[in-house]
């Protein structure tokens, strides 16, 4: 499901190759290797999309900063990030979250006047890539038109895509829509509805989000490009239709089970369903939708709503094709709305409603993503302890699968298989060496179990349990060799001063 | 890797036997192997051949390197200045520390030969010879170097145990492999590995006297029985507050227990947080060694001296209260998994075109499966104490397709959980499991919610279809 495609950030910074000046305004010039003459009838279509989205898009400029998570007190350098805004109905500009993910400081451009105003985030949903900015200056988005979304599309469409060039002319290029389906987005795990997106995408600056309009409407926002098979997958209309019509810090409905497709012949006679299509429920999430609503594992999922699922779990959506039914559970429902779905279980037919619910964060124990929020971690007479988090395992680069700590990538991997109320993994993520340190300097990226002979499921525990040494030591327990170790309590109380000095740090602990 | 001819070079050496001398006990080893494959373990496997050196030891024996042999069909000897090839045997074979011992079926091949000596261990910097039929040429070569350090090595033969090993200068490549290093007429070590040239520079290695001589004494009474162990692992108590939280004395002595592999010779008698003081009456510094023979060694040098059925002595601390235990030595079987091995036919079952096996070390070199769960169930064998529920790790490793199989492709590298309610420790049970006759055979994978199902009917369909197809010519191997 997940494919390796590469961000537009290899898009972004390219000024000296925007395209040259008579190309701009023909929207197949690029997709041909010898221009057409330039009187050619255009698409009426792409034609219209211009007229409006003059007035409808803004160049975005985002100064972002994400912390340093091997050094969780510090930020790493600044990167600047530039897009193409698309504005929308309540005087915000629509952005993908990725633009303005740890963003310091964000700033909106009109692209033909080069009119500036400072922004704030609105709203970020990291869930569905979607962000809406809201201009510090109330009259600037005025004479703007909001664009509005396109409600139906088949894979043949076509859109075009629109970028800004240096000067602030629209550069439009044609593309087609090749493939509707529900894929993973590119911040969490959540497979939503996405645009699989042909189209021979020029590199130019400010191309970090992108609008794909057609016939004047909102048809969907780039999230990511692939220069070499010049395919894009677009944010589609339903995804953004939710996130702008959800209330602020609403996240998506999810269903909270995994399934396989029931195409094998000998294992439906086996369960002994003679029932068409169908998908088989192999795992249920504990306190998701599925899970509250009764649903098991070895469950049968026939239907939903009156939409048949077939064996690879599609159904027929009247306005985008045969697509995954989590559309209709994450995206399609409201959040506290009920489906209902035909299952076949144990040889029967049954009803079951489901109320759908968004992910309970208090249960997950690695997070997947944790941007815009400086991580927590304690110093402890150089112990460095962080909670393990998929941020922190992807310090270790694109292969960190394997380039990370194996016991931690594999916490990170099957969480959903560790006892429930497990809760966060504390770790020892290194030791910035001290006297009080001395013998331990080599140890990282151990898992905590007790210190000072309590439990230790989260830092604000680790926190609590650090008060209470136990005979003048602090007695810290590992999961790993080594099992136990300890260290002066008093000593490292008496040189706290001595160590912020030594390292340079901000102060001992951020919870 | 190991390709060379012989001859007689004259060698100038300072003391003892000359080259000439040293050339007559050197013998020449061709073998013909035969090594697994693992991706089809039904089959025989490749067959290669290789060229290795050894030495002629006390009693008409020839020692070389368990890697010289490994896996050997058909092995000749030939000496120095006799182009006759004589047929020889493997007698004992030590893939854990890379040694080997061959017999020869035509007592004449020792005629005029000498019997080499096991020397000591040479000084650092001082110089030795290396003999041995090395790429370059097809004639005996020796070079020479000085010891550049002693120290505890792994084996790369094995790939998990380590041992004393010396490291020299003189250039060591393919083909000196199981030859002797030499040093005042005398054997000092085993030339066995070494590092490609854009690894590192001059780096060469030998298996030192000790080990030699421990493998000598070991097959004594007709049998190899591997090294033995103490199976714990252990960390430095050079913290000061450590040092004082657990009520030791200043003085730099003691090391603490954190893991005591169950079912080792130390599970029930050490515990975890023991403070570790002496071992068979040395003292064991903070980083975990003790003297010996003059110089500092890890504390388990002494178990690498012993024998299976010896025992050792150590003196603990526990909860503040010294005593004494003895440890009956033995090996940590499951670190077996993680070693490579050798003269070993893989064990599979082969059932309606799937392809199980045990995982081990050739297995996932094999495979190379890049199966995250299979990663960390492997990786963590030992340390998180898999081995206690599940002896073998059993996978669905291949599935050579058809009609019968043909959604399996999901269920791939995943380990079996439970056959028909059977729950599957090792290979045989597998075996066992589809003997009884059933229906369907519903097999339940660990950490995948639906099972893998096949019919009985449809299995025996195309169960010769399959044989026949992919030419498997057996659909068990069970024996280890």
């Amino acid at each position: 499901m997940i494919r390796q495609i590469v961000t537009l950030l290899s898009l972004a910074p390219l000024l000296t190759f925007a395209a040259p000046k008579q190309l701009i305004n023909h929207p197949y010039a690029a997709a041909e290797p010898s221009p057409s003459p330039l009187d050619e009838p255009q698409n009426t279509g792409s034609q219209g999309s211009r007229m409006v989205a003059e007035n409808s898009i803004l160049r975005v400029n985002s100064t972002n900063q994400a912390y340093d998570f091997f050094q969780p007190w510090l930020k790493k350098s600044p990167v600047s990030r530039r897009g193409v805004g698309v504005l929308v109905q309540g005087g915000c500009v629509l952005v993908t979250a990725e633009l303005v993910m740890n963003s310091n400081f964000v700033e909106l451009e009109k692209a033909t006047t080069a009119e500036k105003s400072s922004a704030t985030v609105e709203r970020v949903d990291y869930d569905c890539n979607l962000a809406l900015l809201r201009p510090s200056d109330p009259g600037f988005l005025e004479g703007m038109k909001p664009l509005t979304l396109e409600k139906s599309l088949r894979v043949g469409n076509e859109a075009a895509v629109l970028q800004l060039e240096p000067n602030g002319e629209i550069a439009q290029t044609i593309g087609q829509i090749t493939s509707i389906s529900v894929g993973a987005y590119p911040l969490e795990n959540l497979g939503l509805l996405q645009y699989k997106f042909r189209v021979p995408l020029q590199q130019r600056d400010s191309s970090f989000t992108l609008p794909a309009v057609s016939d004047g409407r909102l048809v969907g926002l780039l999230m990511r490009f692939d220069a070499r098979s010049q395919s894009a997958d677009l944010i589609s209309t339903p995804v953004i239709r939710h996130f702008l019509d959800s209330p602020a810090q609403a996240r998506f409905p999810r269903m909270g089970l995994s399934f396989s497709a029931l195409r094998d012949p000998q294992f439906r006679r086996f369960i002994g369903l003679t029932e068409p299509g169908g998908i088989y429920v192999n795992e249920v999430s504990p306190h998701g939708s599925a899970a509250e609503a009764g649903i098991k594992r070895g469950d049968v999922l026939l239907a939903l709503d009156g939409h048949a699922i077939d064996q690879d779990g599609n159904y027929d959506d009247p306005n985008f094709g045969r697509v995954l039914f989590s559309h209709l559970t994450n995206t399609v429902a409201k959040l506290g709305s009920e489906v209902t779905f035909t299952i076949f279980r144990n040889g029967k037919l049954i009803e079951i409603p489901a109320v759908m619910r968004a992910p309970d964060r208090s249960h997950v124990v690695s997070d997947v993503q944790l941007a815009d929020q400086p991580p927590d971690y304690i110093v402890l007479g150089g112990l460095v302890f962080l909670e393990l988090s998929r941020p922190y395992l992807q310090e270790w680069g694109n292969d960190w699968v394997n380039a990370a700590p194996k016991r931690l990538v594999y916490y990170d991997a099957f969480q959903n298989e560790l006892p429930e109320g497990r809760g966060k993994i504390v770790i020892l993520a290194q030791v910035l060496p001290t006297p009080e340190t001395l013998g331990y300097e080599d140890l990282q990226n151990l898992v905590v179990t007790e210190v000072n002979g309590k439990r230790v499921q989260s830092l604000s525990e680790l926190a609590e349990a650090l008060k209470k040494p136990l005979k003048g030591f602090q007695k810290i327990e590992f999961e790993e060799d080594p099992k136990t170790i300890f260290l002066d309590a008093a000593s490292i109380e008496a040189n706290q001063k001595a160590l912020i000095e030594r390292y340079s740090l901000p102060a001992l602990q951020r919870l | 890797m190991l390709r060379v001819s012989l001859f007689i070079i004259c060698v100038f050496l300072a003391a003892g036997l000359d080259a000439a001398e040293i050339a007559e006990s050197l013998v020449r080893i061709e073998a013909t192997s035969q090594e697994p494959n693992y991706k089809a373990p039904w089959s025989p496997g490749e067959v290669s051949s290789g060229v290795g050196a050894g030495f002629i030891v006390q009693g008409d024996r020839i020692l070389t390197n368990a890697h010289v042999v490994s896996n050997a069909r058909f092995l000749t000897v030939s000496k120095e200045g006799d182009p006759k090839p004589y047929s020889a045997k493997v007698m004992y074979v030590a893939h854990d520390c890379d040694l080997a011992m061959l017999a020869v079926d035509n007592a004449e091949f020792f005629n005029g030969t000498t019997a080499l000596e096991l020397g000591d261990i040479p000084a650092i910097e001082s110089g030795v010879s290396v003999y041995g039929y090395p790429i370059g040429g097809k004639r005996l070569s020796v070079t020479r170097g000085i010891v550049s350090r002693i120290d505890f090595q792994t084996y790369s033969h094995s790939g998990m145990d380590s041992h004393l090993t010396i490291q020299i200068d003189a250039a060591i490549n393919p083909g000196n492999s199981g030859g002797p290093v030499m040093q005042k007429g005398k054997v000092v070590g085993v030339a066995f590995q070494g590092y490609s040239g854009d690894v590192a520079q001059n780096v060469g290695y030998m298996i030192p006297t000790p080990v030699v001589r421990r493998f000598l004494k070991d097959v004594e009474d007709g049998k190899y029985d591997r090294y033995v162990d103490l199976a714990l692992t252990y960390h430095n108590l050079s913290n000061p507050a450590a040092r004082k939280a657990l009520g030791l004395p200043a003085d730099d002595a003691g090391v603490m227990v954190d893991t005591v592999y169950g079912g080792g010779p130390s599970d029930g008698i050490i515990h975890p947080g023991d403070v570790l003081l002496r071992i068979e009456g040395l003292r064991i510094a903070s980083d975990g060694t003790i003297d010996l023979d003059g110089g500092s060694v890890p504390l388990t040098e002494v178990v690498e001296r012993k024998f299976r059925g010896d025992s050792a002595m150590l003196d603990i601390l526990r909860v503040g209260a010294s005593r004494q235990v003895k440890i009956p030595l033995g090996d940590a079987w499951p670190f077996a998994l993680q070693s490579k091995a050798y003269d070993e036919k893989p064990q599979f079952v082969v059932f309606g075109g799937l392809v199980f096996q045990p995982v081990d070390k050739n297995f996932m070199d094999a495979y190379k499966p890049g199966n995250l769960r299979l990663d960390y169930l492997f990786d963590f064998f030992v340390e998180d104490g898999i081995y206690r529920d599940r002896p073998q790790l059993v996978v669905l490793s291949n599935i050579l397709p058809d009609s019968v199989n043909a959604y399996a492709k999901d269920f791939l590298f995943s380990v079996v959980d439970e056959i028909n309610g059977q729950k599957i420790h090792r290979i045989s049970d597998v075996a066992s499991a589809f003997e009884k006759a059933s229906d369907y055979y519903v097999i339940k994978m660990l950490g995948v919610g639906r099972p893998l199902v096949l019919e009985r009917k449809a299995v025996e369909e195309a169960r010769s279809r399959i044989l026949q197809r992919y030419g498997v010519t057996s659909e068990h191997y069970l024996k280890k």
